[in-house]
């Protein structure tokens, strides 16, 4: 074999490999729809806009995006947060994009494909006398138990406050963010934890409410959730992400709600290290 | 000594035969095909996106055990506070004075008429208006520390209740024959008396089935407040498969226990209902 025909060949095979990942599973191109679940009380990465009801928030726009891209209409259906990766499981819905944290524990489940940077952020009523993250060793702190945050308390509270002598961190139970923050304003709890995605949005909502207290303390990604034995359908979906990214599409949405710094260079599968 | 009955002339003796019994195919074949229904269901179970080993695993687990104990403690409490203000209610509702009967019937009117849910969430944020609650003089706290998952449990749950328990309780006092008021205001008893010694008495043996339902009605309720934190069953359950992801493990779970739980409820409501029935002519089964 001459060398050109080896070009020629491994050209045409790379060329037939991109054709074929960019290529939706048969079913959805033929009902020409994406049926996907969120759950809509995390804002301003999915929620209902008082104003309209709409469905609305950065997840939304980029799932608008990659479907455009892909030429089908999505029909949203909504769920509580614990029952994302069951609707992923049922195939009530063909992939999932709600704010979910890629982390090992969900990988038994499904596989991630992480387009946004994450972390749990304790925040502060503003009048709260506490200032830096280690004043908050043996208070109140509430979260949302359906997420990982109260995993994520336990472990910094172990690492940072009981480890240098201070007393634990009291976890509390929270239904959702808005409960949580509800809570925190009838001092129920002392502090409160949020994904750092979010935190913006709630600090202009109810403007000079709260204060953010010390960094993010742990890094993470955000995740779009794609069945395992689901590969084209993640296949084609990285593949217009990353091609969101290369031409700026990605970064005006995050723009929009104010996460621009929360971008990734490109989709990372499985990146977490929780 | 009595005679042998003897047969009239032309009729068969049939007396030492036995009766065939009926084939009663359809039967057979009704129960069969349930049977093989409810094998399909169990095999399509069984063979679903289910790790039973988790069911198992977390039957008996500590958490799952305390939850159920926190969910009859709060069915109890919150039944007798719905029974104790469902009676006062009744009594108000059918008493003679103007007042005590639209205070009644204002009672039933409003927490008959919101959801459940929404008196939970609001008795669990009441800090949000009365931010500080006391006896003045006596005492006073911050409303968030009176105010537990458990204590906003217990209102809203035993509060609603009493609303539906008066009208039970209503109908059990209206079930007594009126000769009984009369005679009793007869031989000079007042009507508080009258109520004590004589109508609800009788009224019992009416109220009991339908209590009963609402009790069992109340062990499922006290799931709703899993959404302000009181660690009953299913909030515990719910922890375990935030952190496990295996959803339907441990709803399966949780519903056995609720299961067995209104499993023993039935037959200890029979047995109430034979201590009512004493003096009462007719057999209640």
């Amino acid at each position: 074999m001459t060398r050109f025909s080896l070009f020629v060949a491994v050209t045409t095979l790379a060329a037939v490999a991109t054709a074929r990942a960019a290529e939706l599973p048969e079913t959805i191109k033929q009902a020409g729809e994406l049926r996907l679940t969120v759950n809509s009380t995390y804002a301003p990465m999915e929620y209902r806009d008082p104003s309209t009801n709409e469905l609305v928030g950065l997840d939304i726009d980029l799932a608008s995006e990659i479907a455009k891209r892909l030429g089908v209409k999505i029909v949203w259906s909504e769920t509580p947060f614990a029952e994302l990766i069951p609707s992923l499981q049922t195939r009530r819905a063909d992939f999932i994009i709600s704010g979910i944290s890629d982390r090992g524990s969900r990988r038994e489940a499904a596989d991630f494909i992480d387009y946004l940077t994450t972390g749990p952020q304790f925040f502060v009523l503003a009048e709260s006398a506490a200032q830096s993250a280690t004043d908050l060793c043996g208070k109140k702190v509430g979260t949302t138990r359906s997420t990982s945050f109260p995993i994520e308390i336990e472990k910094w509270s172990k690492l940072t406050c009981e480890a240098g002598g201070r007393p634990a961190v009291q976890y509390v139970p929270g239904e959702n963010s808005i409960d949580v923050r509800n809570q925190l304003k009838q001092g129920r709890i002392d502090a409160a934890v949020q994904g750092s995605e979010t935190l913006p949005y709630a600090q202009q909502q109810e403007a000079g409410k709260y204060r953010v207290v010390g960094e993010p303390f742990s890094t993470g990604y955000q995740g779009i959730m794609f069945r395992k034995d689901d590969a084209a359908l993640r296949e084609v979906v990285t593949h217009h992400l990353a091609a969101m990214i290369t031409d700026g599409s990605y970064k005006v949405i995050l723009d929009k709600y104010g996460l621009g710094a929360n971008a990734v260079r490109q989709p990372l599968m499985n990146a977490a290290t929780q | 000594m009595r005679a042998e009955p003897t047969l009239a002339a032309g009729f068969p003796d049939i007396s030492g035969m036995t009766v065939a019994r009926r084939a009663r195919w359809r039967r057979w074949l009704a129960a069969a095909a349930i049977v093989v229904v409810l094998a399909a269901i169990g095999r399509a179970f069984a063979n679903g996106q289910i790790e039973w080993s988790y069911v198992g695993r977390f039957l008996t687990a500590k958490v799952i055990l305390e939850g159920i104990v926190n969910t009859i403690v709060m069915a109890v409490l919150a039944m007798a506070l719905g029974i104790v203000l469902g009676v006062a209610v009744a009594i108000m509702r059918l008493s003679p004075n103007p007042v005590l009967r639209s205070v009644a019937a204002g009672y039933t009117w409003l927490f008959r008429g919101t959801p459940l849910i929404l008196q939970l969430l609001l008795w669990f944020n009441l800090a949000l208006v009365f931010p500080t609650i006391g006896i003045p003089g006596l005492w006073s706290g911050r409303a968030v520390d009176l105010m537990t998952p458990f204590l906003s449990a217990l209102l809203g749950l035993g509060i609603n209740q009493g609303a539906y328990t008066s009208e039970v309780m209503r109908a059990g006092m209206l079930s007594v024959d009126a000769g009984q008021y009369e005679a009793a205001q007869a031989i000079g008893m007042g009507r508080l008396r009258a109520l004590r010694r004589i109508i609800l008495p009788q009224a019992m043996r009416v109220v009991i089935p339908p209590l009963g339902n609402e009790f069992i009605g109340m062990v499922k309720a006290t799931s709703l407040a899993s959404v302000i934190q009181y660690p009953e069953v299913l909030h515990n359950a719910e922890n375990i498969y935030y952190a496990n992801s295996r959803v339907i493990e441990l709803l399966i779970v949780a519903g056995f226990w609720y299961l067995l739980v209104v499993s023993v409820l039935t037959p200890l409501q029979m047995l109430l209902e034979r201590r009512f029935a004493r003096g009462s002519l007719q057999i209640t089964r």
